[in-house]
């Protein structure tokens, strides 16, 4: 039995624009995320969308901490 | 797409060979191919309505909450297919809503009969979702370079938003089949019989109407083909995942084009005066 995962939405709605962080799913595989991430944030006409497992994301502050400066 | 088999782009082209007629609205076109045209409609709005009822319903009681999210979501776009479905109706056959959904007899509809009863479990709805649902997309990506202007102009924006249905749909079913026994009997089960209604839905081979529709470049395919192409897909799937599937010949005698069954069901009462508002008649605004 595949086990869920949370997977991080991204969307933009010009080419102009960067990707957004929009939310997140929880899915057990990309093909299920991808249909839950279209219909759960459908309140925009993106141009475009995509999801990545949070376990792809490699933090670069370490959680919970702030970083040396600050901020 | 990775396994989701969409067909691809130009494969039911039809800038081979001769060029066809373009047709701006139904003038013009033989009885055979207005009477098809107008029946082949009515079936896949017909279809679509009993989906987008199918899946408000399950927007309680999947067994995910973004699953329900989903369901919700699936039934809007259906319902918003239907009231493409019907504009071209009234404006180029003169059927106005009301009539359609309002005033038939169940036995008048031209659903997939699997849409008929209330969904069992939620196997069942996988099937509908993956199957049923992906059974009328099929049927409109053959219609996407139609001669039919004022129905090719609307069929991009349905198949963009199908893709994310069949995602739904047969995401699931791998889920199903990948968890233990008991799931994946059960969705092997909902498959096999969504197929079978899915099969008679389509019609049988030498249809006259389906093949004026396709003379007259209207659509790509013949339907026998396309549900072959559907099961093509379907199979491979559920091979991939151990999964077994037969579909056996369906029965066409007496098989009606206008309802596209060879019985007289349709369907259930309750279902048609839920989806119909009937209980609540007399708050209607006009």
């Amino acid at each position: 039995m595949a086990r869920t995962e949370v997977y991080e939405v991204f969307a933009r709605k010009a080419h102009d624009e960067e990707l957004k962080h929009v939310g997140s799913v929880n899915a057990t595989d990309d093909e299920l995320a991808k249909a839950y991430a279209w219909t759960l944030y459908d309140e925009e006409n993106w141009i475009e969308m995509c999801v990545v497992p949070r376990k792809a994301v490699i933090p670069i502050t370490h959680q919970g901490r702030l970083p040396l400066w600050g901020n | 797409m990775g396994q989701l088999s969409e067909p691809e782009d130009g494969d039911t082209s039809m800038t081979s060979g001769t060029a066809k007629r373009e047709f701006e609205s139904t003038q013009g076109m033989s009885d055979a191919c207005r009477e098809g045209l107008r029946n082949l409609l009515i079936a896949c709005a017909d279809t679509k309505l009993l989906l987008g009822y199918h899946y408000g319903e399950w927007t309680f009681g999947p067994p995910e909450l973004e699953a329900a999210i989903a369901c919700c979501s699936l039934s809007q776009s259906e319902l918003g297919h239907v009231r493409l479905l019907h504009a071209v109706l009234r404006n180029q056959f003169g059927d106005e809503t009301e009539a359609l959904v309002e005033q038939r007899l169940g036995s008048a509809f031209a659903n997939i009969s699997y849409l008929d009863e209330e969904i069992a479990d939620w196997a069942g709805f996988v099937a509908a979702n993956y199957v049923v649902d992906l059974a009328v997309t099929r049927l409109l990506h053959a219609m996407r370079d139609s001669t039919f202007a004022p129905l090719r102009v609307n069929v991009e924006k349905m198949l963009d938003e199908e893709r994310y249905h069949v995602h739904h749909g047969q995401g699931w079913f791998r889920m199903l089949c990948g968890k233990n026994d008991e799931c994946r009997a059960a969705a092997q089960r909902s498959l096999h019989e969504a197929l079978q209604a899915v099969a008679q839905w389509f019609g049988p081979a030498g249809d006259p109407h389906d093949e004026a529709l396709v003379a007259a470049g209207v659509k790509a395919k013949p339907n026998p083909e396309i549900f072959e192409d559907l099961v093509g897909d379907v199979t491979e799937t559920a091979a991939s995942l151990g999964v077994a599937l037969t579909v056996e010949p369906a029965a066409f005698d007496g098989w009606d084009p206008a309802t596209r069954r060879s019985d007289a069901s349709g369907p259930n009462e309750e279902i048609l005066q839920h989806l119909r508002g009937s209980k609540n008649a007399i708050f209607k605004l006009n």
